[in-house]
């Protein structure tokens, strides 16, 4: 029988942490209709098909904890919509998007399940998804499917979106020092840390690369003048108005010579090693179709080299390597390529390859070389005869350990005369291990936004954390990006409670931002009155570069329809665990699916920050041991469940007496206020008002702002809150 | 009339400070005096009336044509527009040849200048035609395209004015402002520190307005629609009035603006989906144009621009209408004046089209019509200041939008009807930012004051007080020059200095040698000024370099003149007296900073002469503390350095520190006279620089004269017993205080090997000799490899005539070679002897000396 099509009913990016996990997720509501009595098991041949297409599937672990634990799963029998998110990890790995979270569960109503996948890039999480479905239906109804052909639409696309590779390395390194990060743009452009703390990078650029240096490292000539004057070997040369005058600098310079424009990139248009007149013309007619000048240089004799220097240290070098082919009487050169040279596994299209494919139609100067041996691409070379390719191939080999201190500090020198933050040095030398006075080689040129791929994955030899040294040039030790994040969460006056943290924040100096129910705020000029409590509002005050403090309010619905928008907060405050009928559209009807919920705030407290819960609540309380961090709690009734407990041993709280407000650490007892002295914990104020007030005092206090300065804040707060009041008053009259 | 050797003097020179083209001109008898050629003058003048009055420098010397070439030089460029004054003409030793020396600006204008000058005096001579009005436009040209842009330039002059030295690095906008580890770059508005990625970001218009919406920064905001029904929707979200276009559509197609009715709104996206699929609904941003320009996290000026427009009359056609506004004398051409004509080309008429018009349209009486879309001034764009204007929120909401971008200097584009109130108020936004913003605008408004922006990017760059400098010191002299700069490199280094040190054996930076060869000119210098590992310079000022291209900066904090004696190198060059000399070796005296010292021997007459030129203040030294020059200065609480009871000693006013000469091995416990003369220049460059006795102390102690330090510099050596001194020494004051120096050195039997060097005078060579004959009882004569121009033979017959009569020379030898005069000199040498080597190839010579005293050992 044929199986109805599964269905998606919704499927969402939850950009932030969410009831799933700390990372981004797309989750899908899958209505799997009729299939919800059929079973993997029970569908014939149905897990042989779909491993036969997809054997990766054998690594998967599920909840068995080891490898073929899916596989086992699948042939004892699971349901579809758990398949669906073991196939769509397997294509995102497929296809270079490497993610390894997933979950699949009832929903609520029989044959509708949530399935979250964790995914690095929204479309192309989304594009999988979409084609795990097709896969699914294909394997389950037996239709034939060509899922090589399907695949590659679907790579192309994360080619296209994923982040590049030196990118991918940085955000990686600052992940494991713990600072955050945000893409700015669907491309490159990232953000690492928030507000005043934050640091920007494009690939292995940083806001500290000057463009007045990435212009002067663009101008080889100017570059090397440079260069020259510090005393940093270089090529002598010069640039060159026609082929005669190309030839006469050659005889200047002394043969042989390097022919080459003076503004292209990637050593296009660049032929090395030249001793005739005719060569000479010939290469500068190919160099002039590169770039818009042309220079005529010494010919240093050696091996291209790269060095990677970052904020003055050397941190990586790789070697080039020549790339030759021999002949076997048979093949023309364009196909001994293939067999000798593009048959090595490491060698590739995408970039995660170490190495490109060698396409001669896009290599000119391998064309050049061939030519002055005397082949084309066509010609087939005799039996045993080396024909050399390319001079300099791709820099495959890591030979950092080998580097002269000289010759490293000639590399940092060249790096800083430019002026350049990162900067990928290329040297010639014929042995990298000797001063480059005693080689006679040279600093060829000094490149802006080097490409790291070749070294966090050199062909041959040890990778090197280019990722983590740029992260330390922009965070010194110790530096983790972070400002405060204050996140608040219930239903019990959040607005308000986030606004008197926000203005007790800024009277104690910090320029702080507040998005939350009622509003944007940046200190005290409102940006918007429109509700912010959700991603978009948060996320726009974490990427102000003018905000050393953030104050977010979150709403239940937000961490469902979207995730949390910081990664880690320093205080995180949960005013109740009041049910909410509207939740019940995410099949969250349960207090124990709103816990879930909930706890997504608490989870994500910092280990040095604090959860500020109400000890009066018993499911928030019951939170309390979710969080990474210090708890404090604050409580109307100093008789609150927990607050025993915590206090005897040693916890912090706030809380209510007699009337009067009171900061405890263990058995030490502070008086605040008493509660008449504030309109939003007197007589006159609701339960609600009052509770905000001492949740914000205990967020305050978490976050060391001078408990002097509360009482007086809070009054100057509430004053301001009656002006506002009066001027919406007035202009409504 | 013969034009030969012209240089461009790119620094302070021995005529003036500023830049110069200087030139050799050789006359036939015919042409000078002027007076010799009856109506010359008088031509001259008919072809350039402007033409400034022809003089001679000294009143005794008579005009020439040397004289009228020079003046037409700097009078031709000055009517272009160069801001010149300075000119001279100079006799030379040789009759009817003259130097000329004419001011420049820009170098290239300056060799052109000459060029057309000299044309100019040929055609006045001949009584041909001289088109002087082409002869201007090609000089204004080129110096256009020579000279920096507004922007730049007015960035270098407030630079200039701070006292930050700068200096172009290529022939575009690029300049270095200030030497070594203080410099910082500038092209153009950008500043080194200028973030490649903020400029990416300024030019991503949809991420910038992300960007400056999350700093509260008020942009046209607005979001892609897919339908009519969302147009409206989203023109509701976003407020009325709204703007409909197609996203990424280009030149205003399909785009309607200023819509607030629903009707109008649907009707405005079907019109839009004719372009594209992808239609934005923004908001309208009524009013004017402005340019708020920020830097660092200031306002510091503000233009409202206009576009080049028109108003109709009723009358006239556009055509007529815009050659009306053209009239105005104000408008120029190019970008010279604050107002450019409006130009009336294929993009005014296409925009007139726009508008239902054309050339000869006559527009209704009052109607605004617009001949461009943009505001640039150079194509007839007004630029009006309202710098005084900007409310401060406005001003807030400027710096703020370049913060979030990342830029330090940003042209923020406004668009709101006043900038007198807050944008927020009115419905105005930011509708751009821009790096590298134009600041002549700002700099020449078209109405309104002109705003110093120039001083606000220095004054940004330059914290107050900081004018990008590091120490520098030049030290010339006739002798002991290179151990002076070594030593002073040394102290400098003790202190806890980076320094760059250039002298004639190469270009060193913390003792590591980084160019060889002859570096003691202003190339080698500029480079040390351009190393940014450098704290701190010091560089040998040889005659060469100074003759040819003058200073490599515009003033020393130190200069030292060690002497000058009796000369060397006279006759080369048209410096034939050792007067020449000194008024030559006195240019790095004159060019001494307000702040700083000149280093003066007191006891060289000529030296402690140029004290009067010294702009700064002056240390004497001198090993006789009851030297006239000494005490005198003393007295009037100058600074003094001298040599007492085996000290060296600095006294100013009551301050007095003393040196112990036993603590400086480089004197041999004060016994080499001009050592202690060395450390005495040494000490008080230090001194002049504010060091610590206690660094200099150190450092003396610690320099070490052997071969590493000073090749060919008294490199005293031990060879089986014997004293073996090698030196450079090649003049008749290195000889006598070498001959002093050894005086001191006991020795059995002493002998010397000597060549002469071939490009000094007879007299100069034979009077080496003669010096050495009173000193040594043997000496070995040695012809050079090098003759420099002497018929062979010719040196060793000179020297030989200087021994004649020596009263102390008992045996000359004669060897043809170096290494085999040392050969000879070594053969007989006893313990106890001394044998001084005056090597030539210094290199070469010092090897094979070292490698001989090894093979001794």
């Amino acid at each position: 029988m044929k199986h109805n099509e599964i269905t998606f009913q919704r499927v969402t990016y939850l950009r932030g942490p969410n009831l799933w996990t700390y990372r981004p997720v797309l989750e899908a509501w899958v209505d799997i209709g009729d299939l919800e009595d059929y079973p993997s098991d029970k569908l014939d041949g149905f897990a042989d098909r779909l491993i036969a297409w997809l054997p990766g599937l054998h690594e998967h672990r599920c909840s068995v904890g080891t490898a073929g634990g899916f596989v086992q799963r699948l042939q004892a029998g699971t349901w579809p919509a758990h398949i669906l998110e073991h196939v769509t990890i397997e294509l995102q790995n497929l296809v270079g998007m490497q993610t390894g979270f997933g979950k699949a569960r009832e929903a609520g109503p029989r044959g509708i399940y949530k399935v979250a996948i964790r995914v690095r890039e929204e479309t192309v999480g989304r594009a999988a998804l979409a084609l795990a479905r097709d896969v699914l239906m294909a394997a389950i109804n037996d239709t034939p499917f060509d899922l090589g052909e399907r695949l590659q639409p679907l790579r192309e696309l994360a080619d296209r979106r994923l982040l590049g590779p030196s990118t991918a390395a940085i955000v990686e390194a600052a992940t494991d020092r713990g600072i955050p990060h945000l893409g700015l743009t669907e491309g490159n452009l990232v953000q690492l840390g928030y507000g005043t703390r934050q640091r920007r990078i494009w690939t292995a650029e940083t806001e500290h690369t000057s463009a007045i240096a990435e212009s002067i490292s663009r101008d080889k000539d100017l570059t090397k003048t440079l260069l020259a004057s510090c005393g940093v070997p270089v090529p002598e040369g010069r640039v060159v108005r026609s082929a005669a005058d190309a030839w006469e600098a050659a005889e200047d310079i002394g043969l042989p010579v390097v022919v080459k424009p003076t503004d292209a990139n990637h050593g296009r248009g660049v032929f090395a090693d030249l001793k005739t007149r005719a060569e000479i013309e010939v290469a500068y007619a190919g160099a002039l179709e590169e770039g818009s000048e042309v220079m005529v240089e010494r010919f240093i004799q050696g091996v291209e080299h790269r060095m990677l220097v970052i904020g003055g240290k050397l941190v990586a070098a790789n070697k080039g390597f020549t790339a030759e082919v021999v002949g076997d009487g048979q093949n023309n050169i364009r196909e001994l390529i293939d067999l000798q040279i593009n048959s090595d596994p490491r060698r590739g299209e995408e970039e995660h390859f170490p190495l490109e494919t060698l396409l001669l139609d896009r290599e000119p100067i391998a064309l050049h070389e061939l030519q002055r041996q005397g082949f084309t691409p066509e010609s087939v070379p005799p039996a045993g005869q080396t024909v050399l390719i390319l001079r300099h191939g791709n820099m495959a080999f890591d030979v950092t350990d080998d580097v002269h201190p000289d010759v490293a500090a000639a590399g940092v020198l060249a790096a800083r005369v430019v002026g350049l933050d990162i900067a990928g040095i290329d040297l010639v030398t014929e042995d990298i291990g000797k001063p480059l006075g005693e080689t006679r080689g040279a600093i060829v040129e000094v490149n802006a936004g080097p490409s790291l791929l070749m070294h966090l994955k050199p062909a041959i030899g040890k990778p090197r954390p280019a990722g983590q040294a740029i992260v330390e040039h922009l965070f010194p030790a110790g530096e983790s990006g972070r400002i405060p994040v204050i996140g608040v969460l219930g239903r019990r006056e959040p607005a308000l409670l986030a606004s008197l943290i926000a203005r007790l924040l800024h009277l104690s100096g910090r320029h702080v931002g507040l998005a939350c129910g009622t509003g944007l705020q940046l200190d005290q000029r409102v940006l918007d009155t429109r509700p912010n409590n959700h991603f978009d509002g948060g996320e726009r005050l974490l990427i102000n570069r003018a905000i050393d403090a953030a104050v977010i309010e979150t709403s239940t619905r937000a961490i469902l329809g979207q995730g949390l928008p910081y990664d880690r907060c320093q205080v995180a405050v949960l005013t109740d665990a009041d049910e909410d009928a509207s939740l019940a559209e995410f099949y969250v009807d349960s207090q124990e699916r709103l816990f879930n919920v909930l706890r997504t705030q608490i989870d994500v407290v910092l280990k040095g920050g604090a959860a500020v819960l109400n000890a009066c609540e018993p499911a928030v309380a019951e939170i309390a041991k979710l969080s990474d961090g210090e708890v404090m709690f604050y409580a109307m009734q100093a008789d609150a469940a927990p607050l025993a407990e915590h206090l005897t041993e040693g916890g912090r709280a706030v809380f209510v007496r007699n009337g009067a407000i009171i900061l405890a650490t263990g058995s030490n007892e502070e008086p605040l206020a008493r509660l008449s002295r504030f309109d939003l914990t007197s007589a006159s104020a609701t339960p609600a008002q009052t509770e905000a007030v001492l949740a914000a005092i205990a967020a305050c206090w978490a976050l060391d702002v001078p408990v002097d300065l509360i009482p007086a804040g809070i009054e100057h707060f509430e004053q301001e809150l009656a002006a506002a009041a009066r001027s919406i008053e007035t202009k409504g009259a | 009339m013969e034009i030969s050797r012209i240089r461009a003097l790119r620094g302070p020179n021995l005529w003036t400070r500023r830049t110069a083209i200087e030139a050799i001109v050789t006359l036939s008898e015919g042409e000078r005096p002027l007076a010799g050629m009856p109506g010359f003058e008088d031509r001259l003048r008919e072809r350039f009336p402007e033409l400034g009055f022809l003089r001679a420098t000294h009143k005794s010397d008579t005009l020439t044509l040397a004289h009228a070439l020079e003046v037409a030089a700097i009078c031709l460029q000055a009517q272009a527009g160069c801001p010149v004054t300075f000119s001279r003409t100079a006799k030379t030793v040789q009759p009817g040849v003259f130097q000329i020396v004419v001011e420049y600006s820009e170098e290239a204008v300056g060799r052109l200048a000459l060029q057309l000058a000299e044309q100019l005096c040929l055609a006045a001579r001949a009584d041909t035609p001289f088109d002087l009005q082409d002869a201007l436009k090609q000089l204004r040209d080129l110096d256009e395209d020579e000279r920096l842009g507004p922007s730049t330039g007015s960035i270098v002059e407030a630079a200039i004015n701070r006292g930050i030295p700068c200096r172009r690095l290529t022939g575009g906008s690029l300049v270095q402002m200030g030497w070594g580890s203080k410099q910082r770059r500038i092209q153009a508005a950008e500043v080194d520190r200028t973030s490649a990625i903020a400029e990416a970001i300024a030019q991503d218009k949809a991420l910038t307005k992300k960007l400056l919406r999350a700093a509260g920064v008020p942009v046209p905001e607005g979001r892609p629609v897919h339908s009519a029904d969302d147009a409206w929707a989203a023109a509701q979200e976003i407020g009325l009035p709204v703007v409909v276009k197609p996203l990424d559509g280009n030149q205003g197609k399909g785009v309607t603006v200023n819509l607030r009715g629903e009707a109008e709104i649907r009707r405005a996206f079907e019109v839009a989906q004719g372009f594209r699929d992808d239609i934005l609904v923004e908001r309208y941003l009524p009013g004017g144009d402005y340019r708020l320009l920020v830097v660092g996290n200031k306002l510091v000026a503000a233009a409202r621009r206009e576009p080049p427009n028109v108003r109709g009359d009723g009358i006239h056609s556009v055509r007529e209408l815009v050659q009306q506004v053209n009239a105005d004398p104000r408008r120029g051409e190019g970008h010279a004046t604050s107002l450019t004509k409006i130009r009336f080309d294929e993009i005014a008429l296409s925009t007139l089209e726009k508008q239902g018009l054309h050339a000869e349209s006559i527009p209704e009486k009052g109607r605004r019509i617009v001949l461009r879309n943009n505001a640039n001034l150079s194509t007839g764009g007004t630029a009006t200041d309202v710098t005084g204007d900007v409310h401060p929120e406005v001003a807030a909401r400027a710096v703020e939008a370049a913060q979030m971008v990342g830029l330090d200097i940003c042209g923020v584009d406004v668009v709101c009807d006043s900038v007198l109130r807050p944008l927020e108020e009115q419905g105005g936004g930011i509708v751009e930012v821009n790096a590298a913003p134009g600041l002549r605008m700002h700099l020449s408004p078209s109405f309104g004051k002109a705003r110093d922006v120039g001083k606000a990017v220095i004054d940004h760059m330059f914290a107050p007080g900081e004018n990008g400098r590091i120490p520098v010191v030049a030290v010339t002299g006739t002798n002991g020059k290179t151990t002076t700069v070594r030593l002073i490199a040394h102290l400098l280094h003790t202190s806890g200095l980076s320094v760059g040190m250039t002298n004639t054996d190469g270009v060193y930076v913390n003792a590591v040698q980084v160019d060889s060869g002859d570096c003691s000119g202003p190339r080698s210098a500029r480079n040390i000024l351009l190393n940014p590992t450098v704290d701190a310079a010091v560089f040998e000022t040889a005659r060469g370099g100074l003759l040819r291209e003058g200073l490599a900066f515009d003033h020393a904090d130190v200069a030292v003149v060690t002497n000058i004696g009796v000369g060397d190198h006279l006759g080369l060059n048209f410096i034939t007296t050792v007067d020449d000399l000194a008024v030559l070796k006195r240019v790095i005296v004159r060019n001494v900073a307000k702040s700083g010292y000149a280093v003066l021997n007191a006891a060289d007459p000529i030296v402690a002469a140029m004290a009067t030129q010294c702009p700064g203040k002056v240390i004497f030294f001198a090993a006789d503390p009851e030297h006239p020059v000494i005490t005198s200065h003393k007295t009037q609480g100058g600074r003094v350095v001298y040599v007492h009871n085996g000290d060296v000693v600095a006294v100013e006013g009551t301050f007095e520190t003393r040196l112990p000469l036993a603590g400086v091995p480089l004197t041999r416990n004060g016994t080499i006279g001009f050592q202690v003369e060395n450390v005495m220049a040494s000490a008080a460059a230090a001194w002049g620089l504010g060091l610590s006795w206690n660094a200099i102390r150190q450092g003396l102690a610690s320099f070490q004269s052997d071969t590493g330090n000073a090749p060919g510099r008294f490199n005293v050596m031990d060879y089986q017993g014997a004293t073996l001194i090698a030196d450079y020494g090649h003049n008749p004051d290195a000889m006598q205080a070498l001959v002093a120096a050894i005086e001191n050195m006991p020795a059995r039997h002493r002998k010397v090997v000597i060549s002469g060097a071939g490009d000094r005078r007879d007299e100069d060579i034979r009077e080496q000799t003669r010096i050495l004959g009173a000193a040594f009882d043997e000496v070995i004569l040695y012809q050079d490899t090098c003759q420099r121009g002497r018929a062979d033979g010719e040196v060793v017959r000179l020297l030989r005539e200087g021994l004649q009569d020596a009263p102390r020379t008992q045996v000359i030898d004669a060897i043809q070679g170096e290494f085999a005069a040392i050969d000879h000199a070594l053969a007989s040498l006893q313990p106890g002897d001394l044998c001084l080597v005056l090597i030539d190839q210094v290199e070469e010579s010092l090897a094979y000396l070292q490698q001989r005293v090894a093979a001794a050992h």
